[in-house]
């Protein structure tokens, strides 16, 4: 990554954050990539989700703010698509010796975590404020949901929830 | 989980080497542009296709309609009905472009952006539903035209017949929708049952800590 050419142009601002940022896209790839495939894959997917926001984004976030977005974005979809592949090989295999070790030995320290608790750690090694993190999750789902079955529905909503959904 | 030494870990962790890099400044350019979401998640080509056909059909619609109605011709209520279809069915699709808003999707937040994948490819799964409808319309058209090619008075003694047309109408559109529930919306149904999976379990998850 050090040998971006520097080109001018307006894809200059998104080179520059790439040059920064990089380092924080390699790091997700050791919580969700078991290989250097998964992690090239991975790796580009990230890029190219960071750039097309950042490109079109209309409100007042911030392009690092954007970049860890897409990289938890596609983190998740990436373990959506693993998971329905039919059999699929989970071990670590990384060309560099230095490197497995390495990721050998943080997946064991990690040990069996949800995805949930792996972007978490992410983004706490990643010095990202407890209020950003928030903001990068969203809401979630409150515990005290009513559920939907049994729940009597007049026609109007029901049928505004079937033509018109938001 | 030690997180002293899970920790340690990660602010020893060596660099990727050169080899596996992935990114090299040469493809930069292609990375920035290419789609980062798989075929799956990804149905703005399918839909925009969706809404050109839909449109094409529904200007040959209209001039088979005001055919229809200038001579008040025998096919006046089901081209009536085929042009209800095709505009619910150009309607939902547009708003389903819009609402996907492709461009700005990958830029939400994690729960907004799994909420608004999986009532994607819901929407998207039901709108199979109209495909079928369609599908059942002009198979019918086509036969009709096939028949009337090889045999002249086929066209006519079909058109006398309305309730066995509505009868083959029906059959079709159900044998077409019982194809596409055997062969392409598995595969919807699926991503869309990993989804929503995925978003429940982190919301059980974030709940508990």
């Amino acid at each position: 990554m050090n040998n971006f050419t520097k080109k001018e142009g307006p894809d200059q601002d998104l080179r520059s954050l790439l040059k920064t940022q990089h380092k924080r896209v390699y790091s997700i790839c050791r919580f969700f990539a078991n290989n250097y495939k998964e992690h090239q894959r991975l790796f580009a997917d990230i890029i190219s989700a960071a750039s097309q926001s950042i490109r079109s984004r209309r409100g007042e976030e911030s392009k690092q703010m954007l970049l860890l977005r897409a990289c938890i974005n596609m983190a998740a979809l990436h373990s959506i698509t693993s998971d329905l592949q039919p059999v699929s090989d989970r071990s670590i295999r990384f060309k560099s010796p230095d490197y497995q070790k390495n990721m050998l030995q943080f997946r064991e320290r990690m040990g069996e975590i949800t995805d949930y608790e792996k972007m978490r750690l992410f983004l706490e090694f990643e010095k990202v404020s407890p209020e950003e993190i928030a903001d990068l999750t969203g809401p979630l789902p409150s515990r005290n949901v009513v559920p939907k079955e049994g729940v009597k529905k007049n026609f109007i909503p029901y049928l505004k929830e079937k033509l018109i959904w938001s | 989980m030690e997180l002293k030494k899970l920790k340690d870990s990660w602010d020893n962790f060596p660099e990727v080497s050169m080899e596996e890099r992935p990114v090299l400044s040469s493809d930069l350019e292609k990375i920035v542009v290419r789609n980062p979401l798989s075929d799956a998640f990804y149905l703005k080509n399918k839909i925009l296709l969706r809404i050109i056909a839909g449109v094409l059909l529904l200007f040959y619609n209209m001039y088979q309609l005001r055919a229809q109605f200038i001579t008040d011709g025998s096919e006046l209520d089901r081209q009536v009905v085929i042009f209800l279809a095709l505009s619910y069915f150009i309607y939902f699709h547009i708003r389903l472009l819009l609402y996907a808003d492709y461009s700005t999707l990958l830029g939400l937040r994690l729960m907004p952006f799994l909420q608004k994948v999986e009532t994607i490819l819901d929407k998207y799964t039901l709108s199979f539903g109209v495909v079928s409808i369609l599908s059942g319309f002009y198979t019918l058209a086509i036969l009709e035209k096939v028949l009337s090619w090889r045999k002249a008075g086929s066209l006519l003694s079909s058109h006398d017949s309305s309730v066995y047309k509505w009868l083959i109408i029906i059959f079709l559109s159900v044998s077409f929708y019982i194809l596409f529930l055997h062969t392409i919306i598995p595969k919807y149904k699926k991503m869309l049952t990993a989804v929503r999976k995925y978003k429940e379990g982190i919301g059980v998850r974030a709940q508990k800590k």
